[in-house]
Order: structure tokens, then C-alpha cells, then sequence
């Protein structure tokens, strides 16, 4: 799956995404730059913040956000998932990150494709998961489609009567 | 009105290509059908039941006469030659062909018009009263805000993906042409006791399969909050409406569930973030806009004029569009002037691409060249001279837009039902059509007084039929259309939702069972008074005895 970060495809993901049944089964805790799921996190979360490498929580909007951003300090990254399509409630979620201090990778992972990069990014997301099956080398493209923002962004948070 | 700057005319083109570029990738099979839809939703495009049908915007319902004609001139090139106006002050085309939208839109965009967030899961176009800046009781002129607004929710990239629709009205004085308390958001022009400007903030709001009517969330938002708060309620509604069920997506919902206390409390807490922060409007920001709606340079000499009263005493006809379909004026020797929508056996809200340009063409030589949209489905002409109506109603007259039936049972609100839309379980314009040959007689609609009549398709409840003196519902009954009656609803500033006056009717008997639902009214009515405030005197029994005891 390409990773874009900084409008650039990454050749290499450091992270490594693990979900609660290949944890469960595991003797120990994996090494490395790890990505785990929020309930997963809450209870294992000494053990985890005692371990070697980086941290990653994944949410989506179904999850306690609240016990997600009571965490944000001790993480560098948070992985937004997008279950479907039509579901924005992530974009909502990297909002909240952004204006609460969160300066780590904020990556959108599930249903990312082109049409919705730019607002994505808009948002407060830096990193962008696509399905291979939905990535074309012209997606680089969307996030200048539309050069216009009123509302203000994650990266200059003045809407326009302030800037 | 407003103008677009560089900024705005980047955006409607940039997005204009950005349509353009994801038309050309579904139709290229790179972009999936599902992914689409939602993509073309976004921009006003439907797919009905014999074509697509693409929404125009048309902010808070106010157009500049080349705007107008710009309209006429889509609807005669890329469609049947005529267009619909709709509850949300918008125009939708019923016949443009997939292919040739993003053609339609950049021909639109030449007059800083487009179609964005006219349908989907997004902040629609917002709407206000058809009278703002002219009406004489305003607190003040609502359509800075709504401008405001407008620029705030376009292309808003959190709230692009919302549980359901969400819909904003404002209105500028204590009486409402917006039905502002089934909206999402309401918004009220209000005096503190301090004397200072803020607004009234209603949630919840809405029609369709469950109708609810707003609740006040806060009694006074100092105006520069404007922006932070209307955030504050979307994050709360973007994060905690439902997602599983669409019947059960919009706020009304979620505010219901949690109750407006708790609803309330998410929005203060939420609104700590924002407030007082970047969203503030500036003062300036507020002049600037206002900017854009100062009054016109009214003639001073207006109302020493003498011919209008010499017209009125003449002729009859045009002293009658004048009394129905002509409002009040802030300014002495100027008048509001309605065109009807309405005329005879046609349907609610249809214009031709002529009648378009001849509208157009009054409004530039009379009224400052600017056009109103109301949501009931009629257009305004806002700043007529006495002097003028007699020309303005000749205009009118000779293209079937001066039918004198504003506010009567004849000025209905319809959808389009069955006849287009894909969503129907019955027909309506028949229906309207057999309303209107029933009460043919203008001077019997006069008697009665004003009633409002609206009349849905479905349950999605298009033509707002639960918040009128009178409301239509098709339903299906074993495939065939017959229609549930509401009756005592009001979308106005006494806001309340009609109550099913018994079982429903077969479709050749609506307008009998309309009959006798007024032969209740007459009977009962006190010298001049309205049929609101009969049924609200007398209450149902009469009317159900009267529509059901004859039945049998
Ligand atoms: C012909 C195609 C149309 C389709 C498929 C359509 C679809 C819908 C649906 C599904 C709803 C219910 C939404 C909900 O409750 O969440 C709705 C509501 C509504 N529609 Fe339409 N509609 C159409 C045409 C129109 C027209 C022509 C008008 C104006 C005359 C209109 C104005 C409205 C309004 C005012 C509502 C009520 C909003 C509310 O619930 O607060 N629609 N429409
Ligand atoms: S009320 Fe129903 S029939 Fe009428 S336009 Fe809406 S969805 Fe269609």
C-alpha cells in the first residue's frame, strides 16, 4: 500500500500496523515502531509505553476518543481509520489532535483515496495509506486541485478574513 | 449583493476542473460508481427517474438579473427549456445529461454561480427571509451572515462527510419566511437587554420521515461568535450522529437522543476550543460584509408619485395583483412585488427559459437588477417604485406570472413527486392541478384568507407538507396513490407540525375532502379570521367529524 507523507510516496514505512489477535497470539510484545489499537493499548499500556521503539494508537470514530486523547503525549503517532467512505468522523478526530498539540504523524488508513486527500490534509492529516488498488501515480495532484480555503487549515488555522 | 472576489472565482473554477477531472475518471471506470455518487451528490447532481438532475445554488435566494439569465440560457441549451425552484431557494434542472454538467458548471461559474453542496451529506445552501433589507420591522439585515456562512461551509473539509444533510436559516426580524425552526440550525437576529446584536440558536430541526421542531440551545450569541459556535455544533454532530442507520443520521436525532441539556453541554464544552480563537469575526470582517447589502439609492421623489393611483382606480385587475401579491415596503413609495410561480394547472415552482429572462429584464429596468427566490416556492422583485408596478404587473401578466394568489390555497408548496422523482410513492401535480380546477374562482380564495397548502411525495416531506394549515402526503396503498391529510402546522415564528386528520383519501377525492374540511372553516370562522386560527379556536373534531361522518 503506498504511504504518502508530504505529498511524496515513502518507499520505506517504518511503522509497523499489528492487530489484537496476531498481539494476543504473540509470546511478546513485537520490537520496533509498532501501530496498536486503542483497546488494545488501554490495557496493555504499561507493558507497551516500557518497550523499546516508537508507538502508534489506531482509532476510528467508534472508539473512546476521549481515552485516545488522554494518551496523545505518550504516542507518536495516531492511525485515523476511515471504515467507509462516507464516514468523516476522522476528520473531526485529526482536527482535535491538531489544536490540542499533537505533533506526531496523524495518518489516515482504511478508505483513503484521491477525492479526499486535500481535505484530509486540510484537517490536521500528514499521512495518507491508500489501497493499492485505489492509488494512481496523478493522485500527487489532488492536494493542489482546489487552491482555495475559507475556513482556515490545520497548517495556517486563520480563515480568510484573517489572513 | 456580493460580489465575488479573486479568492471566490479561483474556488468555483478550480472546482469546476476538480468536477470535470472525476467526471471524466467514473466515466473512464477509474473512480468506482458508489465513490461517485457521493462526489456528484456534492455537486447537486441526482440521478432521478428518467435523468440526472443538477441543483444550482442560489445563496440565501438572491440573484443578480444576469445571474438569472445565465439560468435561461442553461435551461434552454442543456435542457427542456424550463427549471424548478425548490423549497431551498435553489433551482434544479430536470434534464441535463451526465456528460455535459461540468460544461453547465463552468458556464455557471462565469457568473459566480455553482452547485456545490447542493444535496449530500454537507452544509447546504442557507436561506433566510425573501424580504431582508426591505422589510420594515428588521433588527438588521441577515444576508451579511448569511454570506458569512456561505463562505464558511464551502468546501468545508471537516464537515464534507456528515451523517446526513445539514441545513442553516437566518432570519432579521421576530416573524419567519424562513421556516427557520425545521432547520438543522435556526438562526434569529436578536437585542439583548444590553442593546447588543446577537443571535437566538435553535438546533434540531427538521422534516422528512421524522419532523421535529427546533430547540433552543442558546438564548443569545453575541454576533462575532457566529462562526466558532456554528463550528463547535457541527464537530459535536459530526462525531456523535448516527452513521448506521440514514433515517436516524441528521441532529434532530442525536439532540433528541441525548436531549437538548446534554446536546447543549457537548456544544459549550466543545466551544471552549474555539472560542474567542481564529473562527472570532472581526469587526471589520462584519463591516465588509455588510458592505455587500447596504440599502439602494432609493428616489427621494418616490412616493410624491400620482399615476399609481390613477392605474389602481382604472383598472381592476391590476389593483388585485396589487393588493395579493404586492408586500409592504421599508421605504415610502416603493413596494415588494411577488411573481407567482403558481399559475394556473402548471406545477409549483416551474419557469420557462423565457419567463427566466423576462423576469430578469424587470428586475434590471425596476427593481436594481436583483431576484429573490423564496421557499415557497415563488420569486421576488424587492425594490419596485409605485410608479413601476403597473409596467412590472403588464410584464408579468403577458407571461402568466401575475396570477393574483399569493398566500391563498392556490400559492402551494409542491415537490415534484412521482412524475420525477425516484423516491415517490405517489403523484402530486395531478393532485395540485385538481385543487386548482376545484378552486378556480380567485375571488372564493380570497374569502377564505390566507392557508397555506403543501403537499409532499413521500415521507422525505420535499414540499414541508407537516408545517402547514393544510399538508398532503402521498402514500402508497397497494399500488395505488392516495394521500394522508395534516392539518394546523406552521413554519412560521409559531412554528408547529400538522396532526393527521384521520385516514387517507383516494386521489379523486382530495379536493372534495379539502371542501369539506373549509366548509368546516366558514362555518366556524369569526368575521375575518384566518384558518390557523380557527382550527387552533375549534380544534380537529369538527373537521374529522364533518370529512369521516359523510363518508359513510
Ligand atoms: C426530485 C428529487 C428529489 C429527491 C430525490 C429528494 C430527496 C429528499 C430526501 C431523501 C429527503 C429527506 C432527507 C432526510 O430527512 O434526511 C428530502 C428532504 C427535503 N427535500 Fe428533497 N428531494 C428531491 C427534490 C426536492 C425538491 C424539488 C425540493 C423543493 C421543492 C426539495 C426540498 C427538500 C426539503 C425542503 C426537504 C426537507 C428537509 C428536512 O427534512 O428538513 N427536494 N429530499
Ligand atoms: S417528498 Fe418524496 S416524492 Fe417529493 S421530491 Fe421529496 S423525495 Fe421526491
Amino acid at each position: 500500500m503506498p504511504l504518502l507523507i508530504n505529498k511524496k510516496i515513502v518507499a520505506n514505512d517504518n511503522w509497523q500496523s499489528i492487530d489484537v489477535e496476531s498481539l494476543e497470539q504473540a509470546q511478546a510484545l513485537p520490537s520496533g515502531d509498532i501501530i496498536v489499537p486503542l483497546s488494545f493499548y488501554l490495557e496493555n499500556r504499561d507493558d507497551l509505553l516500557g518497550r523499546d521503539g516508537q508507538l502508534g494508537i489506531q482509532v476510528n470514530g467508534d472508539d473512546d476518543l476521549q481515552a485516545l486523547y488522554a494518551e496523545q503525549d505518550n504516542i507518536a503517532l495516531v492511525a485515523v481509520e476511515f471504515p467507509i467512505f462516507r464516514d468523516g468522523r476522522g476528520f473531526s478526530i485529526a482536527k482535535h489532535l491538531v489544536r490540542t498539540g499533537f505533533n506526531g504523524e496523524i495518518r489516515a488508513i482504511g478508505d483513503v483515496a484521491r477525492d479526499r486527500l486535500a481535505l484530509m490534509q486540510s484537517s490536521g492529516f500528514n499521512a495518507f495509506l491508500i489501497p493499492e488498488d485505489r492509488f494512481s501515480e496523478e493522485d500527487l495532484n489532488a492536494f493542489t486541485e482546489v487552491s482555495v480555503n475559507y475556513q482556515g487549515t490545520a497548517a495556517d488555522p486563520r480563515p480568510i478574513f484573517r489572513r | 449583493m456580493y460580489q465575488y472576489n479573486e479568492v471566490d472565482q479561483t474556488l468555483v473554477d478550480e472546482r469546476v476542473e476538480q468536477y470535470r477531472d472525476q467526471t471524466r475518471r467514473y466515466l473512464a471506470g477509474d473512480l468506482p460508481e458508489d465513490e461517485f455518487l457521493v462526489l456528484r451528490l456534492m455537486n447537486g447532481l441526482y440521478i432521478q427517474r428518467f435523468a440526472p438532475m443538477l441543483r444550482v445554488a442560489i445563496p440565501y435566494g438572491l440573484m443578480s438579473s444576469e445571474q438569472l439569465r445565465k439560468l435561461a440560457h442553461i435551461a434552454r441549451t442543456y435542457d427542456k427549456g424550463y427549471g424548478h425552484f425548490t423549497t431551498r431557494t435553489n433551482l434544479q434542472f430536470n434534464w441535463p445529461k451526465l456528460e455535459e454538467v461540468p460544461d453547465i458548471l463552468a458556464e455557471l461559474a462565469q457568473v459566480q454561480m455553482h452547485a456545490i453542496q447542493t444535496s449530500g451529506n454537507c452544509i447546504r445552501n442557507t436561506t433566510t427571509d425573501p424580504y431582508s433589507g426591505v422589510y420594515a420591522n428588521e433588527l438588521e439585515d441577515p444576508r451579511a451572515y448569511c454570506e458569512i456562512i456561505r463562505q464558511w461551509s464551502t468546501l468545508h473539509p471537516e464537515f464534507a462527510y456528515l451523517p446526513r444533510k445539514f441545513k442553516i436559516a437566518v432570519t432579521g426580524s421576530t416573524e419567519d419566511r424562513a421556516a427557520s425552526q425545521v432547520h438543522d440550525i435556526g438562526l434569529h437576529l436578536v437585542k439583548n437587554d444590553a442593546g447588543e446584536i446577537g443571535f437566538e440558536v435553535l438546533v434540531g430541526g427538521g422534516l422528512g420521515r421524522t419532523p421535529v421542531i427546533g430547540k433552543v440551545v442558546r438564548d443569545f450569541l453575541p454576533k462575532e461568535h457566529l462562526l466558532s459556535y456554528l463550528d463547535a455544533i457541527l464537530r459535536v454532530y459530526n462525531l456523535n450522529g448516527r452513521r448506521d442507520n440514514k433515517y436516524k443520521a441528521r441532529i434532530k436525532i442525536l439532540v433528541n437522543a441525548l436531549g437538548v441539556e446534554e446536546f447543549s453541554r457537548l456544544v459549550e464544552e466543545e466551544w471552549e476550543y474555539s472560542r474567542d480563537g481564529e473562527l472570532t469575526l472581526t469587526s471589520a470582517e462584519i463591516e465588509r460584509a455588510k458592505g455587500f447589502f447596504t440599502p439602494f439609492d432609493y428616489d427621494v421623489n418616490a412616493a410624491a408619485d400620482t399615476s399609481f393611483d390613477q392605474k389602481i382606480a382604472e383598472d381592476r385587475a391590476f389593483k388585485t395583483w396589487y393588493e395579493r401579491n404586492t408586500v409592504d415596503h421599508r421605504v415610502e413609495g416603493y413596494r415588494i412585488a411577488i411573481v407567482s410561480l403558481k399559475p394556473h394547472l402548471k406545477p409549483a415552482g416551474d419557469i420557462t427559459d423565457a419567463q427566466m429572462d423576462l423576469v430578469a429584464d424587470l428586475a434590471e429596468k425596476y427593481s436594481f437588477g436583483e431576484i429573490r427566490s423564496t421557499h415557497d416556492q415563488n420569486l421576488v422583485l424587492a425594490d419596485v417604485k409605485k410608479a413601476d408596478l403597473y409596467s412590472v404587473w403588464q410584464g408579468l401578466e403577458a407571461s402568466n406570472l401575475a396570477r393574483p394568489n399569493i398566500g391563498t390555497l392556490a400559492d402551494m408548496i409542491v415537490c415534484p413527486g412521482f412524475d420525477f422523482c425516484a423516491l415517490a410513492n405517489a403523484k402530486t401535480l395531478n393532485i395540485a392541478d385538481q385543487i386548482n380546477e376545484r378552486f378556480d374562482d380567485l375571488d372564493h380564495l380570497y374569502d377564505l384568507g390566507d392557508i397555506q397548502l403543501n403537499m409532499s411525495g413521500c415521507i422525505n416531506a420535499c414540499g414541508h407538507h407537516h408545517v402547514a394549515d393544510i399538508g398532503i402526503l402521498g402514500v402508497d396503498k397497494k399500488g395505488e396513490d392516495w394521500y394522508q391529510i395534516t392539518l394546523g402546522g406552521s413554519s412560521r415564528e409559531d412554528a408547529v407540525l400538522g396532526k393527521v386528520l384521520g385516514k387517507s383519501v383516494a386521489a379523486d377525492d382530495v379536493a372534495n375532502t379539502l371542501e369539506k374540511i373549509l366548509d368546516v372553516f366558514v362555518e366556524h370562522r369569526q368575521e375575518e379570521e384566518l384558518f390557523r386560527d380557527t382550527y387552533k379556536r375549534i380544534g380537529m373534531d369538527p373537521f374529522k367529524e364533518n370529512v369521516y361522518a359523510l363518508a359513510h
